[in-house]
């Protein structure tokens, strides 16, 4: 890029004329360069790029606020990054500027990455983050950072016992992935399911997307991970469902290595079914089948758990009722983590003291609240005994309120204590929940049991998995009938003779 | 500093800047990866790797197909309507030709949405018959590029040589494929090349209409989101190649046709 506007300028000085128009915006220019770099001085500016609706952008109307039980008012009214810069004058008497920024998929990012574009603050997803660990792109959190003591650490203080495990016992190169990452939002993979269609027991397989009765009434989802995923989970189903591998010591390990299972024959075998999957689907789909859900298009989706509780709310608004089932040989974990990178970072103490203060201020609490409430998602945090804003947000969504139904009790003590046994985080709610928006936001103990983390491809894998699902998407010059063939050999001729013949008249 | 001296070719210079940066500029790059790999180093495998893989190429016949038959089936709606149009003797043609040209003010996404619901009705489910609901989708989408030169060309047709075609004792068929026809060959050209070319590459209409197979465009999607640069730009090049030849095929004959119907027919 560099290059290229050294180019222009060059090019510029060929022109009388524009050297003229030059001499005349230059000092201009000069002036506008001067004024920043004196602000650069004071304030400093922290480049955040995140997916895209992914943080709340305030604006509630009056009427959205919501009032825990624990008498605090959660309320959004300026972009969170917006507040952020004023806690962070207030809180450390500096000034901060936030350039909020965008990004469409993990591999846009990467690709942008790439090419130039410099950014201190992102949020990827798991496996995005291992890659940018392996090619040593990332700046490790301060000491400062984990310190528990500071009132201000909002992020050590607050995350969930069972996010930070899970980044903890994660390693890549030998270091864990808590050293790099601070978990943001979370959730797991299922298929969403019209009941009054599709049992409980048709949704909780991943082989429901070869099931021939709900032929073209399925989708799947259109990448290549998620893909995969499921066509591991129908490969491997008969070992992953016996009564001996789950019992096993290691079930967690192994479980693990299935679903990571990159050998080219796997990879064959995948190639094979998933060929087998698309003449049974509706379709490959990202973001429509929420709304195909929801209008009876289809009966049955692969979704993510954050967009299974958007389309059951919405469904819901219609009286219209959508279930969520978690595949009984394993669901994808995954989450997306705050980083921070190298090359924005630079190793300016600063920047990195505000992008690690913008960390801590999105996990507070109550903006956890906030963001759970715009993006709809899970959030890593849990909130601690004296701060319960999340519990009680979630008791505030869910916790039963008619005296006359049937109460259960369902436990989280697993994401928010540790101990899922734990008296203080056991939800009353009712049966008629069970599949619904809290079991897919806060899935039970049983079913994170059985979740896997999909770890990033090597180079080779990532290029075989990739030529994998290229062929999966082609079309196979082989499916084309005898009689278009035919047809094109006949129009073929048809041309040449007619050129033949025109060239003859001249 | 010299006098300022305007000249008029000075006036090329910010779309020279502009093609430097924007066209030129990013070829060279396109070209770069297309002929290296990974360390950087030239090669061919890109290339041969395309004609040689059956699902490459399936994609390149699936785009061909589809982009044919948009195109014919564009030009069979398309000649009538632009023939009874411009050859009536009706007051309000313009407005007429509005209504085919107006879904092009409506926004595109929107247009596909309604054209979704629209055929699910018809159909039932739109998975059972990908290929022709992108056929429908991009016929639906292009018509009116195709419609409108083909009217201005016949529009522009002189009508004493069909009377003169007529005294000579032409019937209607014949005065058609004799006289009509050759001099809209202009009209159909240019109403192809705007149909074809960007028919083979508009993925969207595919992905909207539940169509899961890739076609050129979503390859190339494809490989850079696979981080594989190198083969994305070999497909980008290749298909730059297809419509180079395309255009000068088109181009050639345009002339062709331009030129002997002004020499034949005008006598000059």
């Amino acid at each position: 890029m560099k290059k290229m506007a050294r180019g222009q300028v060059q090019e510029m000085k060929k022109s009388r004329t524009m050297l003229g128009l030059a001499g005349a915006v230059l000092p201009a220019l000069c002036a506008f360069w001067g004024q920043t770099a004196q602000a650069g001085e004071e304030t400093v500016v922290l480049r955040v790029c995140s997916w895209e609706e992914y943080i709340d952008l305030g604006e509630w109307d009056a009427d959205e606020a919501i009032a825990l039980d624990n008498g605090r008012v959660i309320y959004g009214e300026k972009p969170l990054y917006e507040d952020f810069e004023d806690w962070y004058k207030e809180t450390y008497g500096r000034d901060v500027r936030v350039e909020y920024s965008c990004f469409g998929t993990n591999e846009d990012l990467y690709n942008q990455l790439n090419i130039g574009d410099t950014y201190d603050l992102v949020c990827p997803s798991e496996y995005m983050i291992m890659k940018l660990m392996a090619e040593k792109k990332l700046v490790p959190y301060s000491d400062g950072f984990y310190d528990v003591q500071d009132v201000n650490n909002f992020y050590i203080r607050n995350v969930s016992p069972y996010i930070q495990k899970t980044l903890e016992t994660n390693e890549i190169g030998g270091e864990s992935w808590s050293k790099y990452a601070a978990g943001y939002m979370w959730g797991i993979t299922g298929v969403l399911y019209n009941p009054e269609l599709v049992t409980e027991e048709e949704a909780s397989t991943w082989k429901i997307f070869g099931n021939p009765k709900f032929n073209r009434q399925i989708t799947l989802k259109d990448n290549v991970r998620d893909s995969y995923f499921a066509a591991l989970g129908i490969l491997r189903a008969q070992e992953l469902t016996d009564e001996n591998f789950v019992r096993a010591a290691n079930y967690h390990e192994r479980l693990a290595d299935v679903m990571n299972d990159v050998h080219p024959e796997t990879i064959a075998q995948a190639q094979e079914l998933l060929d087998e999957l698309m003449d049974n689907v509706y379709s490959l789909e990202t973001d429509s089948g929420k709304a195909d859900m929801i209008t009876g298009k289809i009966v049955a989706n692969y979704q993510w758990s954050g967009d299974a509780v958007y389309a059951m709310d919405q469904a819901d608004e219609d009286d219209f009722e959508l279930k969520f089932a978690v595949p009984k040989e394993s669901t994808n974990l995954w989450f997306d983590g705050w980083v921070m990178l190298q090359n924005g970072i630079e190793g300016d103490a600063d920047r990195q003291h505000a992008a690690e203060a913008f960390v801590n201020f999105v996990s507070r609490p109550d903006n956890a609240v906030r963001n759970m409430y715009y993006i709809g998602y899970t959030s890593s945090i849990a909130g601690t005994a004296e701060d319960d804003t999340i519990y009680e947000y979630m008791k505030w969504c869910y916790g039963a309120q008619d005296d006359d139904v049937e109460l259960m009790d369902y436990p989280v003590g697993y994401f928010f204590s540790g101990d899922n046994s734990d008296a203080d985080y056991i939800l009353q709610s009712t049966q008629d929940q069970m599949g619904r928006q809290l079991y897919s936001q806060y899935p039970p103990q049983d079913v994170m049991d059985r979740t896997a983390i999909m770890r990033y491809f090597d180079a080779d894998a990532n290029k075989a998995i990739n030529r994998m699902w290229i062929n999966v998407r082609c079309f196979d010059i082989a499916d084309v009938p005898a009689g278009v063939w035919m047809a094109l050999l006949a129009a073929l001729l048809f041309v040449i003779s007619a050129m033949y013949q025109r060239s003859r008249r001249r | 500093m010299n006098r300022f001296r305007f000249q008029r070719s000075q006036l090329c210079i910010p779309y020279g800047l502009f093609l430097v940066c924007f066209v030129l500029a990013p070829l060279v790059v396109i070209i770069y990866y297309a002929f290296t790999n990974g360390e950087g180093q030239f090669t061919l495998e890109n290339l041969t790797g395309f004609f040689s893989s059956p699902n490459t190429i399936g994609t390149l016949a699936y785009s061909l197909g589809i982009a044919v038959s948009t195109t014919c089936t564009c030009l069979l709606l398309a000649y009538p309507i632009a023939y009874i149009l411009a050859r009536s003797r009706m007051k309000h043609k313009s407005v007429i030709l509005m209504v085919f040209v107006m879904p092009m003010w409506i926004n595109f996404t929107l247009r596909i949405t309604a054209l979704k619901e629209i055929l699910t009705v018809i159909e039932g489910n739109l998975a059972y018959h990908p290929f022709l609901n992108t056929l429908i989708g991009m016929t639906y989408d292009f018509l009116p590029f195709m419609i409108l030169p083909l009217y201005t060309t016949l529009l522009k047709l002189d009508g004493s040589l069909l009377e003169a075609a007529a005294d000579l004792g032409a019937d209607t068929v014949q005065t058609f494929l004799k006289v009509t026809f050759p001099l809209s060959v202009p009209g159909i050209i240019s109403g192809i090349v705007m149909v074809f070319l960007p028919s083979m590459t508009n993925y969207v209409v595919l992905d909207m209409l539940y169509n899961s197979t890739y076609i050129m465009g979503s390859l190339i999607g494809a490989y850079f989101s696979a981080y594989d640069w190198h083969n994305g730009s070999m497909i980008a090049l290749i298909l730059l190649v297809i419509i180079l030849l395309f255009t000068l095929f088109t181009n050639r004959y345009a002339d062709e046709d331009a030129g002997s119907s002004r020499g034949g027919v005008l006598g000059q």
